[in-house]
C-alpha cells in the first residue's frame, strides 16, 4: 500500500522529471532555428486575445506550435529596465521553472521570453 | 424613536435583499433595539394607493417627522427629463425624491445606483439615470452638489452592488441614535469607517500578491486575482475582507475577482467586451496599479518579489 503523501510526492517528482526532459527538448527546438512569431508584440488586449485564441486551437501536447504562436525566444526581449523575461512574468512559476498561462502550460527557463509577457 | 422611509427608484431590489439579510444588527433589531420606526419600505410597507400617497404627503408637510429618508436605485429622468418612466404613487418618483429629501433630517443613498448611477447609468444611459448626489465621479447628481439635508449633512453614500447588509444597518443605527455627527465621510460621501481601507485589506491572497503569484482560473485557491483576472481589490475602497459576507467569505476568498463595485466608475470600462474579469494591460503592465504605486516601482518590486518567492507560495497550501 502506498501512503497518500508518498504517492503524491512520487507523482510530483515524476512531473518535474518530465518538465526537465521537455524543457531540454523545447530548448533544442529553439536553438535549432525554429522560427517563432516574435513580432508584433502583444502590446494591447486585442493582440493578446488574438494570440490566445490561436493558442487555444493548438493541441495541448503540440509544444512546437505553442512556441511558434507565442513567439518564444531563448533570451529576454528588450533591454535594461524594459527587458521582458519569463523570470519577471506573472505566469512564471519560479521554483518549477514553468509557465502557468493556461494556454501554454509548459516548462520554460527564467531568461526565455514570449510576446504574452505581462508583469 | 426615529422615523425611516425607504423608497426604490431604478433598482433591482438587490439592496433590499441585502438589508433584509442583515445580522449585526438585523433589520428586526433596528426596530426592537434601536428605536427605528419603518414608516414604509417596498417589501415591508402595508399601505397601498391613496393611503401610501397620504403617508408620503404627511412626511413632506412635516405632519409626520421624517428622520431618515433612504433611497435605493437611480433617479430616473427619462424620457426627456420628465421622469415618467418611473412613476410611483401617482407621479414621477423623482418628484417624491426631491420633496422627501428636502423634508428629511438625513438622506441615505444605498447601493451604487442611488449613490452614483451604477449599472443603469452606464453609457448610453437610456433611462437618464442619476445618483442622488453624484453621477459616476461627477459631483451633483439629481439633488445637486450643494444639497444638504435638514441636519446639515450631504447625502450619506453607502455604495456596493449590493451594499453589505451590515454597512446599511450599522449606518442607520448610527444616524437613528444621534451619532451621525461622528460619521467622517470621504470625498465621495462614503463613511470612512467602512470605505477608507481597501478590499485587499484582509484578503487571504495577500501573500500571493506579495510574491507575485498569479491565479489563472476562477475558483483557484492559489494565486492573486489582480494580475490576470481583473481583480480590483488593491484599488477599491471597501471592507469586504474585514466584514465578511454571510460572516464567512468574500469574493476574493471564493476565488472570484473584486469588480470594484463600491467605486463611482462601476461598472468599469462601460462593460466593454474583454474588460470584465481581465486585467487590462499596456505593453504587459497593468493599466491600473495598486493605489499609490508607480510603474517603475511596480516593475522593480515584481522582479524582487518573484526572485524571493518561496516554493510554498507557488503551491496550493489550503488543505481540505
Amino acid at each position: 500500500m502506498v501512503v497518500p503523501v508518498v504517492e503524491n510526492l512520487t507523482r510530483r517528482v515524476g512531473r518535474f522529471m518530465h518538465d526537465d526532459d521537455l524543457r531540454v527538448e523545447l530548448q533544442s527546438l529553439l536553438k535549432g532555428g525554429l522560427e517563432t512569431k516574435i513580432e508584433p508584440r502583444a502590446w494591447d488586449q486585442a493582440k493578446v486575445d488574438f494570440i490566445l485564441s490561436r493558442l487555444r486551437e493548438i493541441d495541448a501536447g503540440d509544444y512546437e506550435n505553442k512556441l511558434v504562436e507565442a513567439g518564444f525566444t531563448l533570451y529576454p526581449w528588450g533591454e535594461g529596465d524594459d527587458a521582458q523575461s519569463c523570470e519577471t512574468c506573472m505566469y512564471y512559476v519560479v521554483h518549477r521553472r514553468f509557465c502557468e498561462l493556461p494556454e501554454l502550460m509548459m516548462p520554460v527557463e527564467a531568461d526565455w521570453s514570449c510576446t504574452l509577457w505581462r508583469i | 424613536m426615529a422615523n425611516l422611509l425607504w423608497l426604490q427608484g431604478g433598482a433591482c431590489s438587490g439592496n433590499t435583499m441585502s438589508f433584509l439579510n442583515a445580522e449585526e444588527p438585523s433589520a428586526c433589531d433596528l426596530v426592537t433595539d434601536f428605536g427605528i420606526n419603518v414608516l414604509w419600505h417596498p417589501s415591508l410597507g402595508m399601505e397601498l394607493g391613496d393611503n401610501l400617497q397620504q403617508l408620503l404627503r404627511k412626511c413632506i408637510s412635516g405632519e409626520i417627522k421624517l428622520d431618515i429618508f433612504v433611497f435605493e436605485g437611480t433617479v430616473v429622468n427619462a424620457p426627456n427629463g420628465t421622469g415618467e418612466w418611473n412613476r410611483f404613487a401617482g407621479r414621477p418618483m423623482r418628484d417624491w425624491v426631491r420633496e422627501l429629501s428636502d423634508a428629511a433630517d438625513f438622506v441615505v443613498a444605498i447601493g451604487d445606483c442611488a449613490t452614483w448611477g451604477g449599472i443603469p447609468a452606464t453609457a448610453p444611459n437610456p433611462s437618464e439615470s442619476q445618483g442622488l448626489q453624484f453621477l459616476k465621479r461627477g459631483h451633483g447628481g439629481y439633488l445637486g452638489a450643494e444639497f444638504k439635508s435638514k441636519a446639515g449633512l450631504p447625502v450619506i453614500n453607502i455604495p456596493g452592488c449590493p451594499a453589505h447588509p451590515d454597512w446599511v444597518t450599522q449606518i442607520l443605527v448610527a444616524v437613528a441614535t444621534g451619532r451621525a455627527g461622528d460619521l467622517a465621510l470621504d470625498e465621495f460621501q462614503r463613511p470612512k469607517t467602512f470605505f477608507q481601507s481597501f478590499t485587499q485589506t484582509g484578503c487571504t491572497r495577500n501573500m500571493h500578491f506579495a510574491y507575485k503569484v498569479s491565479a489563472t482560473e476562477f475558483g483557484q485557491r492559489k494565486g492573486c486575482l489582480f494580475y490576470d483576472l481583473g481583480c480590483r481589490g488593491p484599488m477599491t475602497h471597501s471592507p469586504c475582507n474585514r466584514i465578511l459576507w454571510n460572516r464567512v467569505s468574500s469574493k476574493t476568498r471564493a476565488g472570484m475577482p473584486c469588480m470594484g463595485c463600491t467605486e463611482p466608475e462601476f461598472p468599469f470600462f462601460d462593460l466593454a467586451p474583454g474588460t470584465v474579469f481581465k486585467t487590462q494591460t499596456v505593453m504587459g503592465v497593468p493599466k491600473e496599479l495598486p493605489e499609490g504605486v508607480d510603474k517603475t516601482g511596480y516593475i522593480k518590486l515584481t522582479g524582487a518579489a518573484k526572485a524571493a518567492a518561496p516554493a510554498w507560495a507557488e503551491q496550493d497550501i489550503f488543505v481540505v
